[in-house]
Formats: structure tokens, sequence, C-alpha cells
């Protein structure tokens, strides 16, 4: 069994993994920036060690300053989480020749998954279709677009190392081609350190369904059934669930076994990911995630199976702790990622001090997040507050729950979508699951709308609170006027 | 008058036509926040007072200027002093968590100053640009 594990990421996840580390008595070592040295993710762990400046290229994103995080504090494997380093096979190569176990899969399979094009190859040979794409070996302006005149419009370009939707740009038209192309090449160059593009045909109205799949050393791999991310914001996705409302049994089976065969086909071990679009019967394989996923607890909500402990004991050189037959999925689980962001004004991400931050505690609700009151969310990194993920025994009581859940769930201080993800989940076409990856560009328009305005009974309980206290109680007057956004408050 | 009663740090119970609403208020008197029922309103009493039309964002900034919205790296300046720009043209290019945000123009005008450079990090709310 691993013995002191370095988490290599900061938020939500990390906590996450210390937390499952704390379960399996294995000491966990943080890592932080100089804005985060007071983070969760820092306060929480057994051990914390600084990796650098604010700036991720020079602390979450700098491999050797890990490898060394990792090596001065006696650790003797890395976990990743999501984003930064996590599907870095050079991270992973240099985590194995420093004698350090890499949380995840072979260096080997992240590098071909990871190029577009070597993981299209591998989905073929394990007989699973693809979309129409390539990605061209002239990367210029002029070679992008003999590819996409290859690949006919609507064409989508995109980075061939990344994920997430950075370094992606949809092209409808010629006229587009150009500043989409070198949008898409300078992201892509910002986020992963790689302006490889990838072209592909854009499908016009697919689902977005992935299956969750896990792998050990001992030659047995699994798939722990599917979600659904069809609803999207420009690629990023916004809530999930599973099961997939518009998966019936057969189409289920085959998707599932074609998963677990592009997993075979890549000799893969520990947690993965693999995207399908799905349109009608028809699934067509998009690509490979080496990693754990953020969406990762409607599945563990639906199986019972908790996919970080997996990820730390097949690790270790334990067998998966699950038969396939005894996985099963049992009602429903959907997730909404809450972002400290503005949808009234293009969906700016926010960063500032949350003077008040509440968490809904209801049966069935799990809340999975990085941040506390009085703490503050970055303007460096990802603006991710949190999951909110409701389960129940139907999809029907899940919306409910989590409509309930999020109307409970005040955060003050710095901007959120809360309100327009409560105005998805009550959109006819969500409550139907009749939803496809536009769905959400579509409606963005109506559901990103101005709040309509305060309600007169509230502008009475501001003043109304404020005179109560100043009123009636000392004590009061003192909550309302200093320590409702005293920061250093506990 | 609804009835207002503290019901914790921030929390206060208010009766409203015999039904108790539970509501959040956070902030000083000039940067007050309030939640109730899934909405969060910002009481922006400094934006307010800029402009005459309510609920603003100062993300956005005066009319005669671009400000940065938050925080970022300038990746380009596409205009300069005497430049005439349109409406929804975009004369700055910034990056902030990873992302690009490119600065549109409002309106046309022409430029009068650029406050920044290429590989420049600005504040936010900072002048990038003035506008005859």
């Amino acid at each position: 069994m691993l013995r002191r594990v370095l988490i290599a990421n900061r938020g939500e996840i990390a906590l996450r993994v210390i937390r499952c580390c704390r379960e399996l008595g294995i000491e966990s070592v943080a890592v932080y920036s100089d804005v985060d040295a007071a983070a969760p993710h820092a306060l929480a762990a057994d051990r914390t060690v600084a990796i650098g400046p604010a700036r991720a290229s020079e602390s979450y994103l700098s491999i050797h300053r890990i490898i060394d995080a990792a090596l001065t504090s006696g650790a003797d494997a890395i976990h990743p989480g999501y984003g930064f380093l996590s599907e870095n096979a050079a991270f992973a190569d240099a985590c194995a020749r420093a004698g350090l176990t890499f949380i995840g899969p072979p260096a080997e399979a992240i590098a071909r998954l990871g190029s577009k094009i070597e993981a299209r190859r591998l989905a073929a040979a394990a007989g699973v279709p693809t979309v129409p794409g390539e990605t061209p070996t002239d990367q210029s302006d002029r070679g992008i677009r003999a590819a996409i005149d290859l690949v006919g419009l609507p064409a989508l370009v995109k980075a061939s190392a990344g994920g997430g939707g950075k370094g992606m740009r949809a092209i409808r038209d010629t006229a587009e081609l150009e500043p989409a192309v070198q949008a898409a090449r300078r992201e892509s160059i910002a986020a992963f350190g790689d302006g490889t593009l990838y072209v592909e045909r854009l499908l016009d109205r697919p689902r977005h369904i992935e299956v969750q799949i896990f792998a050990d050393g001992h030659g047995n791999a699994v798939h722990l059934f599917e979600r659904e991310c069809s609803v999207q914001r420009r690629h990023q996705k916004v809530v999930e669930e599973s099961p997939s409302p518009a998966l019936r049994g057969a189409l289920r089976a085959r998707m599932t076994a074609a998963a677990v065969a592009v997993a075979r086909q890549a000799g893969y071990r520990n947690a993965g990911t693999v995207e399908f679009l799905v349109d009608g019967d028809a699934f067509y394989f998009l690509e490979m995630n080496t990693r754990l996923q953020v969406e990762h607890p409607v599945t563990e909500q639906v199986t019972g199976c908790d996919l970080v402990r997996a990820q730390l004991l097949v690790a270790s050189g334990d067998p998966l702790p699950w038969d396939q037959t005894a996985i099963v999925q049992r009602g429903h689980a959907i997730e909404a990622r809450v972002y400290a962001e503005d949808p009234e004004h293009g969906f700016l991400p926010q960063a500032g001090t949350l003077l008040l931050y509440r968490e809904p505690h209801l049966p069935g609700v799990r809340v999975d997040s990085g941040v506390v009151e009085g703490g503050s969310v970055p303007v460096f990194y990802d603006p991710l507050v949190a999951k909110v993920i409701a389960s129940a025994e139907t999809r029907a009581l899940a919306r409910a729950r989590l409509v309930a859940a999020l109307r409970q769930y005040p955060i003050l201080g710095v901007r959120t979508n809360v309100s327009f993800l409560l105005r998805i989940l009550e959109h006819p076409r969500f409550v139907s699951g009749d939803v496809d990856t536009a769905f959400l560009d579509r409606e963005v328009a109506a559901l990103a709308a101005e709040d309509e305005e305060m309600p007169p009974f509230l502008r009475e309980v501001v003043t109304g609170a404020a005179l109560l206290g100043a009123r009636a109680r000392g004590s009061e007057h003192s909550a309302m006027d200093h320590s409702v956004w005293d920061p250093w408050r506990t | 008058m609804a009835h207002v009663t503290a019901a914790g740090d921030g929390v206060y119970r208010v009766e409203v036509d015999g039904r108790i609403e539970t509501v959040y208020v956070a902030g000083s008197a000039e940067d007050r926040w309030v939640f109730w029922n899934g909405r969060a309103f910002h009481l922006d009493a400094r934006a307010q007072s800029a402009s005459a039309g309510g609920r603003t964002h100062r993300a956005h900034g005066a009319r005669r200027q671009l400000t940065a919205p938050m925080p970022a790296t300038v990746i380009d300046v596409h205009v300069k002093p005497g430049d005439t720009i349109h409406k929804g043209q975009t004369v700055m290019l910034l990056e902030a968590m990873k992302m690009e945000l490119p600065i549109r123009a409002m309106e046309d005008a022409v430029v009068a100053a650029v406050h920044c450079r290429k590989g420049d990090l600005v504040p936010g709310d900072a002048i990038l640009v003035e506008l005859e």
C-alpha cells in the first residue's frame, strides 16, 4: 500500500483526494502556490510544500517543482487530480524516473491517447467507430485550411494536446477560418504548451455520452456505466448525470463494451473515461480522458463505488475492488458545476472574497467544494467553486433535489452561475431529458438573462435588517456592519 | 413593512404576507450582497452612482474608456492613438484564467490614448484605452 501521496492539484479535487487518503491511512502532502498558502486544500493535508508563484506555469504546472516537492516530502506517489499535469505524459514519465508512483495510467497510454490522431487509430483498431477528422502534418495556417477542406464545414479546430474546451473553435464559414485557427493555436500553447491542432467534422446535434472505465495491473478492465454530459457551454460541461436519459439497454451495452475494448487496446491502467458522440443509435469515439473526471461523483452516486479509493488501491498494485457483475446503476444522480462567473456578462470569470458562503445540507445531496467562507477565489485558476450532486430514486426526484439544494446555497461576494444553473434545470428540454450538445449554446441568451428586479420585500430586508441591528441588539449591529464581511472571521 | 428577525450570522427570517422567507445578507452599505431563493443580488452603490443605469456592472467601465474586466495579461493591442474604431471591433486581447478575453469597442470612436502594452499585467478596472 502507498504510504504518502503528494496531490499535485488544488481546490475541490485536492480535498477529495486528501480525504480519501485519510480513510485509507495514507499520509497526504499538499502543494500550494503563493496565493494558496491559506487555501482549504493546503490546510487539510498532513504535510504541505510551497511550490512557487501564483502563475500556474511556475507552480502547479511545473514538473520539476512538483517532483522536487514529492522527493523532499518523502512521498512515494503523486495524484495529479484533473487539469494541470494530469494528462501530461512527460510528467508521468518524470515520476517514474524519480522513483515515484504516478496515480494514473502508464505514460505510454497517456501519450497515445493524448494524441487525437493516435487515439482514433487505436479506437479503430479496437473496432470502435470515430468521427471524420485529422491532425495535419503541415501545422501552418495553410495546412490547417487544407485539412478543413478535406473534413468539410462545419468543422471543429482543437488543441491536439488539450481538453476542457480550451484551444477549441468551431468554424462554420471560411471567413472565420484564419482568426479562429490562430486563436485556437494561441490558447492551446498558453494552456498546454503545445500548439498542435486537430481538425474534425462538427456533428450537428449529437449527445455527449461518456463511459467510465477502470483497469488494474492484473488484466482486469471494467466499465462503470455512462455519464450524460450534453449540457455544455462552448464545450465546457455544466450539468452531468447518470444514467443518460437517451440510452436504452442495447445501445448502452454496445457503448460500454466499446469503451472497455478501447481501454484494453491501449494497455490501460487506473481510471479513465471514453467519450462518445451519440446520434440516434449511432455512436462515435470522440476521445479518451486519461484521468479522473470532474464529473466522477455522478458515477460514484449511482454505482456506490469510490473511484478515488480504487485509484489509490490500483496504484498500490492491488486488483480492482469490484467485479463487472457486481457493478450496477441504481437510481439517478445529477451534478451541477458552480462557477465563479457572470452569466449576464459573457460568463466572465469572477474573482474575489467569499463574504458569505453556506453549503446546503440535505439528504441525497453531496457538495464537493474547494472554498470556505472568508476565503477567496483567485484569478489565476479555473473558477470552479463547487460541484453539487443530487441523487434519488428517479431522474425527476434527483432534479427536484438539485433545484432545492441550489435554492439554499448562498454564495455572496463573488458572482456565480447559480441562478443560471437553476434556469437550466427548470428548462422544459432539460426536464424532459431531451438535450444535445448545442442545447445550451442555443438557449444561452434566455438562460443567462439578467435576473428580474429584486423583489421589493428584499430591499426592505436590507434596510430593515440594518435598522434591527442598530435599534435592538448591539451584537446584531456589529454582525451587520463588521463581521459579516470580515475575511479573518473563522 | 416586512418583519425581519435575525436568525444567525448574516441570516434573516422575513415575514412577507404570512410566509417566512430566509434571506442572507453580507457586505458593507456601499457593497451589499443579498441572497434569497437561489438568486443573488449585488447592490453596488459605487457603480450605481457612476452611471444612471441602475444595476450596472463595473466590468464594463464608463462610456469614454475601455477598462479591464478583471486582472489579466495583455496578449495583443490592435490600436494606437488616432485610430478610428467601430462598434464591436476588438481593440485588445487579454488573457485571464487561461481564457482569452477580447476587449471590444462599445461604439464608434477615435482612440485618444492607449495605457498598456503587450505583456503587461493589468489590474481589474484598469483603464486600457481612452476614447475621444
